[in-house]
């Protein structure tokens, strides 16, 4: 980087400035990056044991660092942990802003497009119901009650990406909890359960396109362009990238395995490719997320892709990225100051009710009975750590406020958590009889 | 789960001809059929019909010893549509027809006649890749064992093909569901939590396709169930290759394949693309 120049005679000189951290800053990155994620490790252990997401003890563990806790009572201590107002913390956010195009790009390979082609009619009319509703009601809502949020707005334009965006946080599902939730209860191969789960996989595809079609909007200066314009390089990109791009990956990837080492080298060829596909949609004016998101979808799709690849690229990026990037939400605003009841349960209930309604809905549409209908609302009600991703890029793009994003927080918390007793409750019961009656017909054949 | 249908042997079967290279082959490989099955057979030509094809036909049959005892159809119109009619007509069980190994990208998406019938048809389809005059017998069948209620029949089919042609070996491909595998390994879980997860999965497949197999008297077949990890459809077809199986038998698809299909392959899709050996998509009709 050069400085300020300076005339010699006819000569222009520049002097140059100094790029690196200073020792002091190095340290405080690599000290802040190590107690983090011991502390969330540990946060999230014990949360575990209550059966709660890893998100939630990530989330808390860096609540209790953070200006909330440590950082209200301690304040010092907290400079130490993680110092945010020194050098240190550029190369930190860009930490956070990498962490979160990889877990995008995670999310993206778990989604296959296969099994949601191969489900029936049930599955799709739950998805686009499930997707619709919430989407529609959060959009009028929004736009109409703004203030109950404590939001106010000068230009029509930006109300407008509000009201996007708040349906959107309510239309968009938490796969990998919801997934927790039904191994666990043993419902994953149960017709509910497949239907959730192929429900939340779409109904993330158009959350994702959605958001990442608002982000790219406030970024346009002009507005000759607009919505459509946006949205259509969106698609085109996606497009492009689920055909084209994915049986580039498709015919590569053998090659790829035979002569690079493995894991290394998918793990280098995948996350580059998720680095140059999230660079090109934030330079074509969408954000970086969605072009990880789309490259995921990509690689998550190939035949040649084994389990054991997989895991080691989620293990990676969840172990080591995402908990930094979750505990530095805890780091972002004060949750206890900037808590509004009113605004919380507004927005609890909101998400409770859109995605009850349209998923229910769409489950009973599809020929669910309406236990059924209802346990697939609530199957699909978590939030996780999808909604918490949308409300701090939300709140970094100056889309929302702080009690606002505090609020969405805690509705995607709460929604995660009340998943498994509901689905426990509603439909486990019944499932488990069908499949002792199952068992016994199999039984009694056998004899 | 319902019990297994007896008498699955394709009563009636068509087979589509046309007037290539192979056509003496395909009815060769119906005279082989018929030995083993003994069922009837409906030859359908779709095209123009002159006097010397109707020879050439005839003579082919003649010297198969099929004349006799099989039916010949010949109708004009649009190739797979008047199949398809000609096979919903005559209620046929099985259609067998010739089809490329592999294709042409632009014609894998627009289709080829067995691609097209493959897709749309309402029985069971044979897709024949190297038809012979003089071929050797069936040695390997590779059947899929998915979660699926076809999987019962198709299982049973197997079978029975394996026993009206004296072949040995069955192997009975269980695809671990790489999706349902992949979402068990969430970082979500412990270690021990994910083995006790990924081992009742496991168990119930095993439970389940026990059952089917104890529907079915196997006499002195050998029946091999093989797990094998990767993307249904796909996986099977690699084995079938691999293991250079003689015949492949899947479930008919769920629905009616697209364009979309070909672009998203799943299932069938992997096999049609670049056919691994003779292909049976076995779609039993209900009572």
């Amino acid at each position: 980087m050069l400085g300020e120049p300076k005339q010699f005679n006819n000569i222009t000189v520049y002097s140059s400035m100094n790029t690196s951290l200073s020792q002091q800053d190095t340290i405080s990155l690599i000290f802040s990056l190590g107690v983090l994620l011991i502390v969330a490790r540990l946060v999230v252990e014990f949360f575990r044991k209550f059966k709660m997401p890893l998100v939630v003890g990530e989330l808390v563990a860096g609540i209790c660092l953070g200006p909330s806790l440590l950082g209200h009572y301690f304040p010092n201590i907290s400079t130490i942990v993680l110092n945010q107002h020194s050098n240190s913390m550029i190369a930190f956010n860009g930490i956070t802003a990498i962490s979160v195009i990889m877990l995008l790009f995670v999310a993206g390979m778990e989604v296959d497009l296969s099994i949601i082609r191969q489900q029936g009619k049930t599955a799709l009319k739950t998805s686009f119901l499930g997707l619709i509703i919430p989407l529609a009601i959060g959009f009028l809502v929004a736009y109409y009650f703004y203030p109950l949020f404590g939001e106010y707005f000068t230009s029509s334009s930006k109300l407008i990406l509000f009201s996007l965006f708040f349906g959107t946080a309510l239309a968009v599902s938490a796969l990998p909890i919801i997934a927790r939730t039904l191994m666990d209860l043993g419902l994953f191969r149960s017709k509910v359960g497949m239907i959730i789960i192929v429900a939340a996989m779409f109904d993330d595809i158009v959350g994702w396109l959605l958001f990442s079609v608002i982000l790219g909007m406030l970024k346009i200066s002009s507005h000759s362009h607009g919505f459509i314009f946006t949205l259509g390089l969106t698609i085109l990109y996606s497009v492009a990238m689920l055909t084209v791009g994915r049986i580039i990956i498709n015919k590569s990837l053998p090659w790829a395995q035979k002569n690079f080492s493995w894991p290394g080298g998918f793990l280098s060829i995948s996350l580059g490719l998720a680095f140059l596909g999230a660079a090109f949609t934030e330079f074509i004016g969408i954000h970086a997320i969605f072009g990880a998101f789309i490259v995921g979808i990509a690689f998550g799709d190939s035949v040649h892709l084994t389990e054991k690849t997989r895991e080691i690229v989620n293990q990676f990026v969840t172990n080591i990225f995402a908990p930094l990037f979750f505990v530095s939400i805890g780091f972002k605003v004060d949750f206890f100051a900037n808590f509004d009841l009113q605004i919380t349960l507004l927005v609890l209930v909101l998400a409770i009710a859109t995605k009850l309604i349209g998923a229910g809905l769409g489950a009973f549409w599809g020929g669910l009975t309406k236990q059924e209908s209802i346990a697939v609302g609530f199957g699909m009600n978590a939030r996780g750590a999808m909604g918490i991703i949308l409300a701090i890029l939300a709140l970094q793009a100056e889309l929302i406020n702080e009690k606002l994003f505090v609020a969405i927080v805690i509705m995607a918390v709460i929604t995660s958590i009340m998943a498994g007793p509901a689905l426990q409750l509603l439909i486990k019961r019944q499932i488990d009889k069908e499949q002792d009656d199952l068992d016994k017909e199999q039984d009694d054949m056998f004899v | 789960m319902s019990g297994v249908k007896k008498e699955l042997v394709f009563k009636k079967i068509g087979i589509a001809i046309a007037f290539s290279p192979r056509l003496e082959a395909l009815i060769a490989e119906a005279a082989k059929m018929q030995v083993g099955l003994k069922s009837e057979f409906i030859f359908i030509h779709v095209g123009n019909k002159s006097e010397e094809d109707v020879k050439t036909i005839n003579e082919y049959l003649e010297k198969y010893n099929l004349l006799n005892n099989s039916k010949l159809i010949w109708q004009e119109g649009e190739t797979v549509e008047t199949i398809l009619n000609i096979c919903d007509e005559e209620q046929l069980d099985l259609l067998v027809a010739g089809a490329l190994e592999k294709e042409s990208l632009i014609k894998y998406i627009m289709g080829s006649v067995a691609r097209k019938l493959s897709r749309k048809i309402k029985c069971s389809m044979l897709m024949l890749t190297e038809p012979k005059i003089e071929s050797s017998p069936l040695k390997s069948i590779v059947v899929e064992g998915s979660n699926n209620p076809k999987t019962e029949n198709t299982i049973a089919v197997a079978i029975e093909i394996a026993k009206a042609f004296k072949v040995k070996n069955v192997d009975v491909i269980q695809e671990t569901d790489l999706n349902k595998a992949v979402l068990i390994r969430s970082d979500e879980f412990k270690e021990n939590e994910v083995a006790k997860h990924k081992e009742n999965l496991i168990e119930e497949e095993d439970k389940r396709l026990n059952y089917i197999l104890s529907c079915n008297d196997c006499g002195d077949i050998k029946i091999n169930i093989d797990r094998i990890e990767g993307k249904p459809g796909y996986i099977i077809s690699k084995y079938a290759r691999e293991h250079h199986a003689d015949l492949l038998i899947l479930n008919s698809p769920d629905r009616k394949l697209n364009l979309i299909d070909r672009v998203f392959p799943t299932d069938i899709e992997f096999a049609l693309a670049d056919l691994p050996c003779n292909l049976l998509l076995v779609n039993i009709k209900e009572d």
